[in-house]
C-alpha cells in the first residue's frame, strides 16, 4: 500500500476508532461501587461494626502476686494429663503455688469457685487459668492477651 | 493491510445491552469485594455434647411446636431487656437454632448457652458488651466432664445477675 493510500486509510479509520475506544461512560453505579469498594479496602470497618478491640485484657489479680511464678513446658504437659474432677492437690503438686488468684465467683448454685493463674514461662502473654470447686479441680482455660 | 481493512469494516462497538450487563457485573463484583473486605473470619457453629439425655430436649418438637427451653434451662422474663457479657470471651452460634454458646477464659470448665435472643452477635466479646435483647431468655450453665461432654448444672444467681445487668 502506498503512503498516500495509508494516510487516507487512517483518516477513514479515525471516526470509527473513537467509537471503538468505547468511551469510558461514567456509569454512576459502576463508579459508586468502585469508590465504596476502595474505601472498604482502605478502612477496616470491623472494629466499628462490632467493637472488637485488639486483644482482650486479663482479669485483674486479687491479693498477693507471686511475680516469680511461671509454668514450664514440662509442668504444662503434666497438668494437661490431669482429668477434671481430680483433686486440687494433684494440680498443686505439679504446678506449685499460683502466680495470683482471681476474684472468687459462684458459677454453679451453692458452690464457690476459686480461680488461680499461672503465666507460661515460654509465652508470658498467655496464662493458664485453673478453676477449683472446693477440693476438686474443675478445669482450665488459656487466656491470651 | 488486510487486517486494517477488516478492522475498519467491523467496528467493535458493543451493543448497548451487552455494555449494560458488563457494567452491572463489574458493579456487583465491586460490592462483593467490599463485602469480603468487611466480613469477619467465619465462626464455626459450636456443637456441645450434653451429658444428660432427655426425650424432650431443647430444639426438638412437640406436635408442631419447637421446645424453647428444656430441663436444665432457666427461663427469665426479660421483657425486651438486654443481655450482657460478664467477662471477655467468645460467642458462637449453637447447632440448636436460635441458641448461642458463650465461653470465657476467665471461667474455665464452664460454657453458657443462651437461647431466645432476638438477635445475637458472634465472635469475640468484651466485658459489658450487649449480646442482644430477649423477651424470654433460656439460660443454661454447662460444666465440663472428664469425658468431654458437658453437664447441665444449676447456675448461680450471681452468674445470672452478671448476665442480665450491666
Amino acid at each position: 500500500m502506498k503512503r498516500r493510500d495509508l494516510e487516507r486509510h487512517n483518516l477513514e479509520r479515525h471516526p470509527l476508532e473513537r467509537h471503538s475506544l468505547d468511551r469510558p461512560t461514567l456509569n454512576p453505579v459502576l463508579v459508586g461501587g468502585m469508590v465504596i469498594a476502595m474505601a472498604g479496602l482502605l478502612v477496616d470497618l470491623r472494629g466499628m461494626v462490632s467493637p472488637v478491640a485488639s486483644g482482650s485484657h486479663h482479669e485483674a489479680c486479687q491479693g498477693t502476686v507471686n511475680q516469680q511464678v511461671t509454668l514450664s513446658r514440662e509442668q504444662l504437659a503434666q497438668l494437661l494429663t490431669v482429668p477434671e474432677r481430680d483433686s486440687r492437690d494433684r494440680i498443686t503438686q505439679i504446678a506449685g503455688a499460683p502466680y495470683c488468684q482471681l476474684q472468687n465467683i459462684q458459677v454453679r448454685a451453692g458452690v464457690a469457685a476459686e480461680r488461680q493463674v499461672y503465666p507460661l514461662a515460654f509465652d508470658p502473654q498467655t496464662r493458664l487459668v485453673i478453676l477449683y470447686e472446693g477440693n476438686e479441680y474443675a478445669g482450665y482455660r488459656f487466656s491470651f492477651q | 493491510m488486510l487486517g486494517i481493512a477488516l478492522a475498519s469494516n467491523k467496528p467493535p462497538i458493543k451493543p448497548p445491552l451487552q455494555r449494560c450487563w458488563r457494567n452491572a457485573w463489574t458493579s456487583l463484583m465491586a460490592i462483593a469485594l467490599l463485602g469480603s473486605a468487611c466480613s469477619q473470619a467465619p465462626r464455626p457453629v459450636r456443637t456441645v455434647p450434653i451429658q444428660q439425655s432427655w426425650e424432650l430436649q431443647l430444639g426438638s418438637t412437640v406436635g408442631k411446636h419447637r421446645i424453647a427451653g428444656g430441663l436444665g434451662d432457666i427461663s427469665i422474663e426479660m421483657k425486651g431487656d438486654r443481655v450482657y457479657i460478664p467477662f471477655d470471651g467468645e460467642v458462637q452460634s449453637n447447632d440448636i437454632p436460635g441458641c448461642y454458646i458463650y465461653s470465657t477464659p476467665d471461667v474455665p470448665a464452664y460454657l453458657f448457652r443462651l437461647c431466645g435472643l432476638k438477635s445475637g452477635k458472634t465472635g469475640r466479646v468484651r466485658s459489658g458488651d450487649s449480646l442482644g435483647s430477649a423477651d424470654y431468655l433460656h439460660f443454661a450453665a454447662l460444666r465440663r466432664q472428664p469425658d468431654g461432654t458437658w453437664a447441665l448444672v444449676e447456675p448461680s444467681k450471681e452468674m445470672l445477675e452478671r448476665m442480665i445487668s450491666k
